[in-house]
C-alpha cells in the first residue's frame, strides 16, 4: 500500500506540479527554398524502427526514476507502439497509437490513467513524429539557425530549431504562444534516432525526460 | 508491490535452484535450505517482448544474506541496485556518475515480499499462498511454479532449469500472457562464500 501511494505521488508529480511557460516572440525568418524543406524532417525517423531507451524522469525538486522505454514506430501509418519497463523488466505500461486513436495494452497503477496514456503518446509522437502537414514556414534566423514551423489548426504551433552550437530543438506551444515542450536531441543519429535526447514539459505538468539510446534497430 | 513481487520472483527461484541437488524432492529440498547462509552470484537476463526483433540484455548480480539482506543489482544497461537490510529497503539508479534514490520506497510491501522470501528459503513452499509449484526430477531437474488467481495477470508460469552441479541454477524461465518472457541465466554462483556486509548498505 505503501508502494502505490509513493507511486501516486510520482504521478501527482507528473501531473498537478505547474509551471508557469514562458511565452516566446516569434523569430523572424528568411524563407527557404523548397530544397530545404527535406531538412525539416531529418531528425524523425523516415522508414519502419524499433528503439530501447534508459529514460531518467525528474520532476520538480529533482526527484528521479529510471525507467526502460521500448517503442516501435511506423511512420508513413502514424503507428506508434510504446512500452515502459521498470529496470528489471516488469512492463508498466504498454500502449499503441493508430489512426489517431490509443490503445492500451497493458498499464498498472499509476500509470492506467487515460490521462497518462494520453500524455505519454503526446510526448512520444513529439518526438518520433514530425507533423502530419507541410510546415507553413522553414528557413533561416538571422544568427544562422535554421526553423521550421508547422501551425496547428488548434492555434499550437510545433518547432524544429538546428543551430551549430545548440544542435537540434522541437519546440511545442500552446495556443497562447507558451512553450508546453522543448525537447534537445545529440547525435550521433542512429538509424534516424538521435543517441541522446532531453524533453523537458512544463504544461499541464513540469518533469524532465533525459534518453539514451540503448538498442536501435530498423 | 507488483514491480517487487516480479523481482522477488527472480531471487526467490535461483535461491531455491541453489537449494536443490540432483535427487531431491520436496523433503530434501527443505532439509538443504537449511544449510544455506549466503548466495553470491552473477546473472545475464533476456527480455523478450514482442515489440521487439531482438532480446533486451541486462547483466547485474546478486547478494544475499541468510539474515535477511539482500542485493540485487543491474550493472547494465540501466544501472540500479535494490538494498534490503532488514526490514529497511532502499532503491536508487546511477545517473551522471552518482547513485540517486528512486522516487518510490514502497517499504511495506518489499517487508512482505521478504517475509514471503524467508518461507520459500526454509522449504515451506506448500504454505505459499501466491504460488502452486511442482518438482520435476528431470534431468534436468526442474522446479515449476505456476501462480494463483490475480498474479496470473501477470505471470503464467515460472520454471527453474537446475544445473547438474548440485546447489548451481542453470537458468529461470519466466512467462506472461501476451507471448512476452524472461530468461535468466546465472553463473558463478558461489554458496555460503563470504563477503563484506557493505554490500547491503551501500548502493
Amino acid at each position: 500500500m505503501i508502494r502505490r501511494k509513493g507511486l501516486d505521488t510520482c504521478l501527482l508529480g507528473f501531473f498537478i506540479l505547474f509551471l508557469g511557460c514562458v511565452p516566446i516572440s516569434e523569430t523572424t525568418l528568411s524563407p527557404g527554398s523548397s530544397d530545404d524543406l527535406p531538412d525539416c524532417y531529418v531528425i524523425f525517423p523516415a522508414g519502419p524502427w524499433e528503439s530501447v531507451h534508459r529514460i531518467e524522469a525528474i520532476i520538480k525538486g529533482g526527484a528521479s526514476s529510471s525507467l526502460i522505454g521500448v517503442t516501435k514506430g511506423e511512420p508513413s501509418e502514424r503507428r506508434l507502439q510504446s512500452l515502459l519497463l521498470t529496470p528489471e523488466g516488469f512492463i508498466l505500461f504498454d500502449g499503441e497509437l493508430r489512426g489517431g486513436e490509443i490503445t492500451v495494452r497493458k498499464a498498472v497503477a499509476p500509470f492506467d490513467s487515460p490521462a497518462f496514456a494520453k500524455g505519454l503518446m503526446e510526448d512520444v509522437v513529439l518526438l518520433f513524429l514530425p507533423p502530419q502537414v507541410r510546415p507553413t514556414t522553414w528557413g533561416k534566423a538571422a544568427d544562422g539557425t535554421r526553423i521550421c514551423r508547422w501551425e496547428g489548426p488548434d492555434g499550437c504551433r510545433t518547432e524544429v530549431w538546428e543551430s551549430k552550437d545548440r544542435g537540434w530543438r522541437i519546440l511545442r506551444q500552446d495556443n497562447q504562444g507558451k512553450v508546453t515542450r522543448e525537447v534537445f536531441l545529440k547525435g550521433p543519429f542512429v538509424s534516424g534516432l538521435a543517441a541522446h535526447m532531453e524533453l523537458r514539459a512544463s504544461k499541464p505538468a513540469s518533469y524532465r525526460l533525459r534518453m539514451t539510446l540503448l538498442q536501435p534497430s530498423p | 508491490m507488483k514491480r517487487f513481487f516480479f523481482l522477488s520472483i527472480l531471487i526467490v527461484t535461483s535461491f531455491l535452484s541453489a537449494a536443490v541437488g540432483s535427487s531431491q524432492d520436496w523433503a530434501s529440498l527443505k532439509e538443504a535450505s537449511k544449510n544455506i547462509r549466503s548466495v553470491k552470484a552473477e546473472f545475464l537476463q533476456k527480455r523478450y517482448l514482442q515489440i521487439l526483433t531482438k532480446p533486451l540484455l541486462s547483466e547485474g548480480r546478486f547478494f544475499f544474506n541468510a539474515s535477511g539482506s539482500l542485493r540485487w543489482e543491474y550493472l547494465s544497461p540501466v544501472r540500479s541496485v535494490m538494498l534490503q537490510r532488514g526490514g529497511t529497503i532502499q532503491l536508487y539508479h546511477f545517473s551522471e556518475g552518482v547513485w540517486k534514490p528512486e522516487i518510490t520506497q514502497a517499504v511495506e510491501s518489499r517487508r512482505m515480499v521478504l517475509f514471503e522470501i524467508s518461507r520459500w528459503f526454509q522449504g515451506r513452499f506448500d504454505e505459499s499462498k501466491v504460488f502452486r509449484n511442482l518438482y520435476s526430477p528431470g534431468p534436468p531437474a526442474r522446479v515449476i511454479l505456476v501462480p494463483r488467481e490475480g498474479i496470473d495477470r501477470f505471470i503464467q508460469r515460472i520454471e527453474v532449469v537446475l544445473s547438474a552441479r548440485p546447489g548451481v541454477i542453470e537458468r529461470v524461465e519466466i512467462e506472461e500472457p501476451g507471448g512476452s518472457r524472461t530468461s535468466i541465466e546465472f553463473r558463478n554462483v558461489e554458496i555460503n562464500s563470504s563477503f563484506s556486509p557493505e554490500v547491503f548498505e551501500k548502493p
